[in-house]
């Protein structure tokens, strides 16, 4: 979805391990190289214990990130990437993801929780110790609070609670939520729930403070709820830090919440600075005016390395770009849809890439290690559908790469082999213009003329959002980390970018469908697995690249350890 | 009494043109064929067609494109400039916020601009082909040719992470934190609450991009001066105020530089007013959040009221500097005043 999102912190550090284990000895950084290979994973050295027991408080840590996201610090309407790290270090959720092991989710604010056979009730078991850093306790209420207003002021991060129908409390530390009914009437089935529960945008909420900010978690809360303008400037959480002022575009205060219910963290204050450019940002690590940077310019990373007093950390993302080809004939879209038909903007392109073999060839023409190594200087890996590494049932080693003579003899096949010229759309950025000349380049080998149609970014997704373009080449940000982010959006015919490039095929359908509504682990893993072989056969999507990011801080700096979705847990962090 | 008349007409006439800046930039940005949807919600609520139907209505974008711009006309009558589709903050409160570091930014490069360029200009101009005077080309064409991006990082590059003589990007260092606000200009309320480490660290933080934005307008100001002067300095009347032995300070500062200041006074006037309408570049090296990228932003995220709204204060302060400017040329010379 948030395939506007650009550069994200998302990582899968944990089956990775290339992610640090950057704590410890000062003087010598724990690195990882940038792996070469897919599935290259280095042996981290030993773990170094975080050292929460530290007694000493450690004054301000600064860090220089790019904040240009940030449009707003209230949970219920903030839906950015920025967000998540600010949310997750000032409110608490009822569950969490630790990065050592993405596939489980672990308590935080609940003890524990039951779950019923077909995903449609959760009860959450509230610990009944957690105070609120305004001091009021944090009951159920809060919780069935805090999801209403996120719901019903229907901004950017509701989509979270998406088929949740009711919120409730069954006494002072239970809640129970059920999911809506579907359109057969009966209670649909939210397998990706107990992960959503864990997004930084469903922390808890001081429900007594935000209501005396105007706060209200009514129906009608997107017009009658005034309390954004308070909880941008503030937080009200129970989490480790306090929000205490943001001023836009320069910078975010935060200061320790000392009654934190896991004990006070050794940071009395973080200060998160608004740097935009990379250059400067390392300079400023380097002369000791930032702690840590949101993300080092790979460009940078040799500067970086060069320099005992910083620590680089090479971690893998779930971030992906890819090139979606259209699936259905203008034929059939015309008997379908004459209003679409008509609408279409390269029609010759369209007739062509709806033949399968012409999707097979551009596949194998793609030079994929050559972008990963020219655009991304080596930082970023494929998987071999759209579903990432990292996510469970996909196996880097099917990665398939590039094969020239394959791809002329199956467009000869296609009765292409004279060549052919495709339209190619985009969203316009200085990364998207280089990968797309690159693209222009490997296939132009392979006999196929490629005109470069770039458009500003709202209007490349307004056309795609109208089944208007042949082929594609956009990105990709998970929002929680079930695989029904994946196979939901790509695989489901009326789903985001399926719908959008008329990709409607039976089996992929049945498949997503299948992961969606099957709770055995099993099972799903065997459904991932073979969606995946339709994704490659049919090839309505190709993967060009999954990030990698890297980071950088002080050596003095302990306890870092990279979160996939929000980026580190502040309360960690020692000196 | 000739001149308040004159003054209330001018403003007067600024209600038009700000209504014609409004009915201008509403048509330009209708023009563009996008959905500004899609700044509103977000990708996947755009999907959902309860989302967007709720949206439309909320956001007015149901109604004609005559009864939208009349309803936005109708709320700036009332001081109100919309809601910004992207921070869905009021726009007004949105200016408001990086307001002060655009100021506080013009201000310091105007004054180096014209406290190193106005001197440059007329010492190059008495002393004309001498090695000062060549400095000063040389410098000028410098501050007008090489980019801001450019300098500004070398700058910081030489003297923040090379020498170490100046502090890094922002306003102020994060350790140290904002003055109390009362105004949002940091140098003033430092100043005004006693809290003068952050005065120095305030003072320290503007001159690197005070000197980068203002670089370009000294080039402009020491070489209008420089012409301008020697202009002035072949006239008759020169030469008769030195015949009759006047001392050559007050020929050139009563009698040449006055009249010398006009073009100047016109060229100050625009220079300030672009100073105040943000420094893209500037701002985004030395990570000033002032006004500029804002309004960047407003139009790359298709923001119509954040738009409109900060083109708007852009267009008003360019006509009362205009305006003011105006009304100095009446004090340098007294026969624009009879006129």
């Amino acid at each position: 979805m948030k395939s506007v999102r650009i550069a994200s912190i998302l990582t899968l550090a944990a089956l990775l391990a290339s992610s640090l284990a950057a704590c410890g000895a000062p003087a010598a950084p724990s690195e990882s190289q940038p792996p070469s290979a897919p599935a290259a994973s280095e042996a981290p050295a030993a773990e170094a214990p975080a050292e929460p027991a530290a007694p000493a408080s450690g004054g301000a840590l600064v860090i220089a990130m790019n904040l240009n996201d940030v449009v707003t610090l209230d949970p219920a309407y903030a839906g950015e990437t920025t967000n998540l790290f600010i949310h997750i270090n000032t409110y608490d959720t009822l569950v969490d993801i630790r990065p050592d092991d993405l596939s489980v989710v672990v308590p935080r604010l609940a003890e524990s929780w039951e779950v019923n056979d077909d995903f449609s009730e959760f009860i959450f078991h509230l610990r009944k110790d957690v105070k609120f850093a305004s001091g009021n306790p944090l009951t159920a209420e809060d919780v069935v609070f805090s999801w209403n207003r996120l719901m019903n002021v229907a901004g950017a991060p509701a989509f979270n609670l998406d088929g949740v129908g009711k919120v409730e409390a069954l006494d002072e530390y239970t809640v129970k939520v059920t999911t809506a009914p579907d359109d057969s009437g009966k209670p649909q089935s939210l397998p990706q729930f107990l992960t959503s529960a864990s997004n930084p945008s469903l922390g808890i909420q001081d429900s007594k403070l935000v209501k005396e900010h105007g706060g209200t978690d009514a129906a009608d809360a997107s017009t009658a709820d005034k309390a954004k303008e308070w909880l941008d400037q503030n937080s009200a959480g129970s989490g480790p830090f306090i929000l205490v002022k943001w001023s836009p575009k320069a910078e975010i205060e935060l200061v320790a919440n000392k009654e934190y219910w896991k004990g006070a963290p050794y940071f009395d204050k973080v200060v998160i600075k608004h740097v935009e450019d990379p250059t400067t940002q390392l300079q400023m690590l380097e002369r000791g005016d930032a702690d840590m940077l949101g993300a080092l310019d790979t460009d940078l990373v040799e500067q970086a390395k060069a320099n005992p007093d910083i620590v680089v950390s090479v971690d893998q993302t779930l971030d992906m770009n890819y090139l979606a080809m259209v699936y259905t004939c203008p034929e059939d879209i015309k008997a379908k849809d004459p209003e679409k038909f008509a609408a279409l903007m390269s029609p010759e392109s369209h007739a062509i890439l709806c033949k399968k073999p012409v999707r097979q060839a551009v596949a194998y023409a793609i030079d994929y290690d050559g972008i990963i190594n020219a655009v991304l200087s080596g930082y970023g890996t494929r998987a071999p559908s759209i579903i990432p590494i990292g996510i469970t049932g996909v196996d880097p080693a099917k990665t398939r790469g590039r094969d020239l003579e394959k791809a002329k003899a199956l467009l000869a096949e296609a009765g292409y082999g004279d060549g052919v010229t495709l339209d190619l759309y985009y969203g316009s950025n200085p990364t998207r213009e280089i990968v797309a000349a690159k693209l222009q380049q490997d296939l132009a080998e392979a006999g196929i003329t490629i005109n470069l149609k770039p458009l500003e970014q709202s209007v490349y997704l307004s056309e795609m959002r109208a089944q208007k373009l042949p082929m594609a080449f956009g990105g990709w940000t998970p929002d929680y980390l079930d695989v029904t982010m994946w196979t939901d959006y790509f695989g489901l015919g009326d789903r985001s970018i399926a719908f959008r490039m008329w990709f409607q095929n039976d089996e992929a359908n049945r498949l997503a469908t299948e992961i969606r509504t099957t709770s055995d682990p099993a099972a799903r893993k065997a459904a991932t697995e073979k969606i995946q072989e339709v994704f490659m056969e049919e090839m309505p999507f190709t993967m060009l690249y999954q990030l990698q990011t890297v980071h950088a801080f002080r050596s003095d700096l302990k306890g870092f350890k990279f979160h996939p979705v929000w980026f580190v847990d502040l309360f960690e962090l020692s000196k | 009494m000739k001149l308040a008349q004159h003054l209330t007409r001018r403003i007067l006439l600024m209600i038009p043109m700000a209504i014609g800046i409004t009915l201008l930039l509403f048509v330009v940005t209708h023009i563009v064929p996008v959905n500004p949807l899609a700044v509103i919600l977000t990708e996947k609520s755009m999907d959902d067609p309860e989302a967007v139907r709720a949206a439309t209505e909320k956001w007015g974008l149901d109604k004609s494109l005559p009864e939208q711009y009349l309803i936005y006309l109708g709320n700036l009558l009332k001081g109100d400039l919309g809601v910004s589709f992207k921070t869905k903050n009021p726009v007004a409160s949105d200016l408001l916020t990086f307001l002060p570091a655009t100021i506080e930014l013009a201000i310091g490069s105007f004054i180096f601009a014209i406290l190193l360029g106005l001197p440059l200009g007329i010492i190059s101009a008495v002393r004309s082909k001498s090695p000062i005077d060549h400095f000063t080309r040389i410098f000028s064409l410098l501050g007008a040719s090489m980019p801001p991006f450019w300098s500004g990082l070398l700058v910081l590059f030489v003297f923040y992470y090379k020498l170490q003589w100046a502090p890094g990007p922002g306003r102020i260092d994060s350790r140290i934190g904002a003055p109390q606000k009362i105004t949002g200009l940091y140098l003033f309320d430092a100043l005004w609450t006693g809290n003068m480490e952050a005065f120095w660290s305030s003072l320290s933080h503007i001159v690197l991009p005070s000197v980068i934005l203002g670089w370009f307008t000294l080039a402009l100001v020491a070489r209008i001066t420089r012409s301008s002067m020697l202009e002035t300095l072949s006239q008759d009347y020169i030469r008769t105020a030195r015949a009759k032995g006047l001392v050559e300070r007050l020929v050139i500062f009563k009698h040449a530089l006055r009249n010398a200041l006009i073009p100047l006074v016109t060229l100050m006037g625009l220079a300030f007013a672009g100073l105040m309408s943000g420094a893209i570049m500037t701002e985004t090296i030395f990570a000033w959040p002032g006004i500029g990228r804002y309004a960047v932003e407003a139009s790359t995220n298709l923001d119509y009221p954040a738009l409109t709204g900060a083109t708007l204060l852009i267009a008003i302060i360019y006509m009362i500097v205009n305006l003011f400017v105006d009304m100095l040329y009446g004090f340098i010379d007294p026969r624009i005043r009879e006129e």
